[in-house]
């Protein structure tokens, strides 16, 4: 290769020390210098480096499940303190030594398997006190059980091991630990780099994504924990010779600690951490033996620097200076696309889903869902915000459990977790893309390709022909960036592609795509168009969930509408862009009118109450709102309207302070308020009444209602306001005192909006205030909008139900893809096609 | 001996639970929670014990003060240790409360003085006759302030501004700020709570057993246990858990014997999470995919 000479020293540098030969000379010669050193030192410093060799194993362990699977563990002295005892406990009773090593090693193996079942079904602060729990259980164990392990008095007095006739005193054992360590190193190596250890990284980096490529997260957690306390098993075992006497004291809970403070001092996660944060736990205390006293301190200050400082510990901080990323891209190999995804060899296979339905907490998110994706088709799934999309894409990919109906491939599949789905066929992407951030692109996909199967262990990594299969898929996907870049580093569209290639990378017979397109650009979302058919074409059942419209119509064959969790219609995209229902499901077109004001508004000349200029903010690459220059005067009521996914919440959001940073001018009675955080921004006046209500759900309607006064200065009279509030919204008034979540998701609109009103603030916005709503509730509401705007309450309006917004409200603003693409008085744009173009997609055949 | 070991139990627990109370009330406002309560805890006895004996304030200027110091280390612990991991997604916040758990019982061991010291208080003098068994007052005295300050707590959740606050907060993050919540602060201030708390705790059992720089540690643990064991996002539950992993402990301690309490109590919590994995009054977690 001669990409060397176009890149200099670092490259080379980083090619040499991330080549797995460099990590197998490195640890070789690690040990045999230890082996060295213990050869010709005096009795102490043998003992040291015993020591040393004893920890470093541990850290390998506890490597392996903070490292590698993102576990937290308190109670690893608890499997060293098994190791230690029943090495101890055999020896006495005449055993072999290297017999009573190798039960040492299984049965804390085997108490890390009973510890881990219960403890990896909970996370975070459950997890740790487990842990915990274990840790005191087993040093107490240890004082408690007198007849085996002596109690407080411990136990002293082993025979030496002996093997072919040498007596192994502490020379010996010293050099026994370093081959562990040694061994666990190489261990580490072969691990992380294989199979296992990637699906391990993959687990803690998202469970979700880990299940969605037939990964078991709870079965690799599980592998992780006993791994990690065999390691520790084993090195207690070494324990026992070496001090030639334990007592629960040699075993307390705060060695745990230390042990974990070793890891993440050196660098979680990578191989070397355990050794360099073993120098520092063992061997700065006698470094410093004059500060003995202050051993703690010295430590508890070392791990509050490294966490504070450099995160990434001692090894992971240096090797950030170096590293280099290779810039090489997939190389195509030229396959067929069908070939590369299977779809030659079996039979392609079909998804059927029939009368599918779940409910949760008794609201009915999806009810006799039936649909049929043949193999080869684009199969579409739209519907207005909240109309059970994405539950029934939770569904099929097995993160929900419905209640009743059938998912079918060759036999019925509902009810099967996520990891078993994937395992029968059914990949999926997500709306908000699941890469394993921390995995480089290439093993992103290379994890995916087993679809959960694993293979052995210590299986290696992934041999030429992977990488190749791996590449073609990227080059497939139209990924031209380099395939050893951090996904997590990777521009949004791009991230978009990868996922895709690692939903592919399973050999699918079914593709779930949650909203591709969501984020990306004009031109991106043509290339995507295009991709998305190729994949049909290889024979892959295509389900397809997304807003574009012009996207959904020209590419699906077939398009199911749900609304309200009911499919109203299914057909060709023709028939669809004229059915009435889906108008009037995506439109709001219903025979219920909103109020116009009487007489005409007259816009311009006022004071604005809220402006911004060249407002623009986004997630990631994509912008999600460009360039937006919108203004409300004093009394006027606007709306803001557009498809989903153009960019009206985002704005909202950013209005709001929710959203930050944002470029651009935000101005509130003309005064930035662009750098505030939304409760500054609620103190200077602006009420959001926010989509979805986020009433407080354990409080009281009445709390929630003063919750809302939270910003008031002036004197509050609570009893007037809010009755008259509640004279406003009379159906609130029988539940005044009921906790707000127990409401009807109309009840819970209405509270919202009393809750955005009571803090009298200058300007209301209003996010989706119809959303999920009941026809008779949406004309209750916007009845109670049109009295507001009568009376002068500033408004500004988002609502997916464009003409009936357009009733009520003075001017509207049109967004498209983050832009305003049109905007006027309402009398105006009710005559305009544009809207409807923009909701529903301009004509296909015009195009 | 029943009534007696009760006595005992219900005070440990009590202040279990006061102190599982603090890991509740910023676990609930922010999903973090301060792992060295038991050095908070400390942190009252020690400078409750500095201001009334060693500098010989009065009882009514040196407990105010010394619960000042703890709050002002609940936001240190906060705006250092927690904070700045936490705002970033990580959970390395972890670690970081541990490892200022050490570092303070340290600087306190070695400013403090490594000697156990007795606070003395006029309610462990004279043992007096309850229930047919001799008790120190303060042993009655203890839950009976446990448990009015667990209902000042609800009081003041349900009646007041920062109360509200809290509880919005804890619902409804986003909606809170957006009715001016400056939910950072709230958080922070729920910081200051969790080791008042702890304060309270460490000046009361103070007189019963010693002040020292590392009493704080294995309390601390029990105390997260019991948050754990009643379900964290429950505050009547980790009171309740507090006071019955006390009652277990004071029973197996006096009937079965003192070294099997630690093995027995926390088998119970292992057991208890294993059947019910969000604790006794614990709710689960809505996941999100």
């Amino acid at each position: 290769m001669n990409d060397t000479t176009t890149f200099p020293i670092r490259a080379r540098l980083t090619r040499l020390l991330s080549h797995p030969a460099t990590s197998v000379v490195s640890i070789v010669t690690l040990t045999l210098l230890t082996i060295l050193l213990a050869l010709n030192a005096n009795g102490y410093l043998v003992f040291i480096l015993a020591l040393f060799a004893m920890n470093v194993t541990v850290g390998v362990g506890l490597n392996i499940l903070l490292g590698l699977s993102g576990q937290i563990s308190f109670g690893h002295v608890g499997f060293f303190a098994i190791g230690a005892y029943t090495t101890a406990i055999m020896v006495l009773a005449g055993f072999d030594y290297w017999l009573a090593f190798l039960v040492s090693g299984v049965l804390s193996a085997l108490a890390g398997m009973l510890l881990a079942m219960p403890a990896l079904r909970v996370a975070g602060p459950y997890l740790a006190m487990m842990t915990i729990a274990f840790a005191f259980i087993v040093e107490h164990a240890a004082i408690e059980l007198r007849h085996l392990t002596g109690g407080h008095n411990g136990l002293m007095g082993f025979p030496a091991p002996e093997l072919g006739g040498r007596m192994f005193f502490e020379t010996e054992v010293a050099i026994c630990a370093a081959v562990l360590a040694g061994v666990s190193l190489l261990f580490f190596l072969r691990l992380s780099r294989g199979r296992w250890g990637t699906a391990m990284r993959a687990v803690a980096d998202s469970e979700v994504a880990a299940q969605s490529i037939g990964l078991n997260p709870f079965a690799i957690k599980t592998v992780a924990f006993v791994l990690s306390a065999l390691l520790t098993g084993l090195a207690g075992a070494l324990f026992t010779p070496l001090q030639m006497f334990i007592s629960p004291g040699s075993f307390p809970f705060f060695q745990s600690i230390l042990f974990l403070l070793a890891v993440i001092v050196g660098g979680t996660g990578r191989l070397f951490g355990p050794v360099v944060g073993s120098l520092i736990v063992v061997l700065l205390p006698e470094v410093l033996s004059g500060l003995a006293e202050y051993r703690l301190l010295i430590f508890g200050g070392i791990m509050l620097g490294v966490l504070l400082l450099a995160p990434k510990g001692v090894v992971g901080g240096l090797m950030q200076y170096i590293n280099f990323e290779d810039p090489t891209p997939a190389k195509s190999s030229g396959k067929e696309p069908a070939a590369l995804l299977g779809g030659g060899d079996a039979a392609p296979r079909g998804l059927k889903i029939t009368d599918l339905g779940i409910n949760f907490g008794g609201v009915q998110a999806a009810k006799n869902v039936s649909f049929t994706a043949p193999p080869g088709r684009v199969t579409s799934v739209i519907g207005p915000n909240g109309a059970g999309k994405t539950t029934v894409l939770n569904m099929v990919s097995g993160f929900y459990k419905p209640d009743s109906g059938r998912i079918e491939m060759d036999r019925d599949l509902a009810g099967n977790a996520a990891f078993q789905m994937a395992r029968s066929g059914i990949a999926r992407t997500y709306q908000t893309t699941q890469l394993f951030e921390d995995l480089s692109v290439r093993d992103n996909i290379l994890i995916a390709l087993g679809t959960g199967h694993l293979g052995w262990l210590l299986g290696g990594a992934p041999g030429d022909d992977q990488i190749a299969i791996t590449d073609d898929l990227l080059a497939f996907v139209g990924y031209k960036g380099p395939v050893a870049r951090r996904a997590g580093d990777l521009p949004h569209v791009d991230k978009r592609l990868v996922e895709i290639a690692r939903a592919l990378a399973t050999r699918p017979a079914v593709l779930l795509l949650d909203e591709p397109a969501a984020g990306l650009m004009h031109s991106d979302k043509e290339a995507l168009t295009a991709l998305i058919r190729k994949i049909a074409e290889t024979g892959v059942a295509v389900v397809l969930v997304e807003h574009d419209m012009s996207m959904i119509m020209s590419i699906s064959d077939e398009i199911v509408v749900l609304d309200a969790g009911v499919p109203i219609k299914t057909g060709v995209p023709s028939e669809v862009q004229n059915d009435a229902d889906v108008r009037r499901a995506y439109l709001g077109d219903s025979a219920y009118q909103g109020r116009k004001r009487v007489g005409e508004w007259k816009h311009g000349g006022k004071k604005e109450v809220l402006s911004t200029r060249g407002l623009t903010a986004g997630y990631g690459a994509a912008a999600a709102l460009e360039a937006v220059d919108v203004s409300v005067e004093p009394g006027e009521m606007v709306a803001v309207l557009g498809a989903n996914g153009a960019g009206k919440s985002t704005m909202m959001r950013a209005l709001s302070g929710l959203h930050r940073p944002v470029s651009g001018a935000i101005l509130l009675d003309l005064a930035p308020i662009d750098e505030l955080q939304a409760h500054q921004i609620a103190q200077a006046g602006l009420a959001l009444v926010p989509e979805g209500r986020q009433v407080f759900p354990l409080m009281s309607v009445r709390d929630n209602i003063l919750m809302g006064a939270y910003t008031r200065r002036d004197d509050l009279d609570r009893e007037a306001e809010i009755d008259a509030l509640l004279a406003r919204f009379p159906r609130l008034r029988d539940r005044i005192d009921a906790p707000a979540g127990v409401l009807s998701g109309g009840e819970q609109q209405m509270l919202a909006i009393a809750r955005g009103l009571i803090a009298n603030p200058r300007i209301l916005l209003l996010d989706e205030p119809s959303l999920g709503l009941a026809p008779s509730i949406i004309a209750e509401l916007y009845d109670v909008l049109a009295d507001l705007r009568d009376e002068g309450v500033t408004v500004l309006l988002v609502d997916q139900m464009a003409t009936l917004a357009l009733t009520i409200a003075d001017r509207a603003y049109v967004l498209e893809s983050g832009h305003v693409v049109k905007s006027g008085l309402s009398a105006d744009l009710q005559k305009d096609s544009s809207i409807e173009k923009a909701y529903l997609g301009s004509d296909v055949a015009a195009e | 001996m029943i009534a007696s070991t009760l006595i005992t139990g219900l005070a440990l627990g009590s202040m279990y639970g006061l102190m599982a109370l603090g890991f509740h009330v910023t676990y609930a406002v922010s999903k973090t929670v301060n792992f060295s309560q038991g050095s908070s805890m400390m942190f009252g006895a020690v400078m409750g014990y500095t201001f009334m004996v060693t500098l010989g304030w009065p009882f009514w200027l040196g407990i105010p003060a010394a619960l000042m110091c703890c709050a002002a280390l609940g936001l240190a612990v906060e705006r250092f240790l927690v904070r700045p991991f936490a705002s970033r997604g990580s959970d390395a916040w972890l670690m970081a409360t541990v490892a200022g758990g050490i570092v303070l019982d340290n600087v306190i061991l070695f400013t403090f003085g490594k000697e156990p010291r007795s606070l003395p208080s006029p309610f462990v003098e004279n043992a007096i006759e309850f229930l047919g068994t001799g008790a120190y007052p303060l042993q009655l005295i203890i839950p009976v302030v446990g448990l009015a300050i667990a209902l000042g707590l609800t009081l003041v959740t349900t009646r007041t501004k920062l109360g509200k606050a809290m509880l919005a907060s804890a619902q409804r993050p986003e909606a809170a700020r957006l009715v001016g919540v400056n939910t950072q602060a709230v958080i922070a201030a729920s910081f200051a709570i969790s080791a008042l708390f702890a304060g309270v705790a460490g000046l009361l059992i103070a007189p019963l057993f010693n002040v020292s720089a590392g009493m704080g540690v294995v309390f601390g643990i029990k105390a997260f246990a019991a948050a754990i064991l009643g379900g964290i996002n429950s505050a009547w539950g980790v009171m309740i858990a507090g006071i019955l992993y006390g009652c277990v402990e004071a029973l197996t301690t006096a009937y079965i014997g003192s070294s099997y309490t630690q093995i027995v109590s926390f088998s119970i919590v292992i057991l208890v999470l294993v059947f019910v994995p969000n604790g006794l009054f614990g709710r689960a977690e809505l996941k999100k995919v």
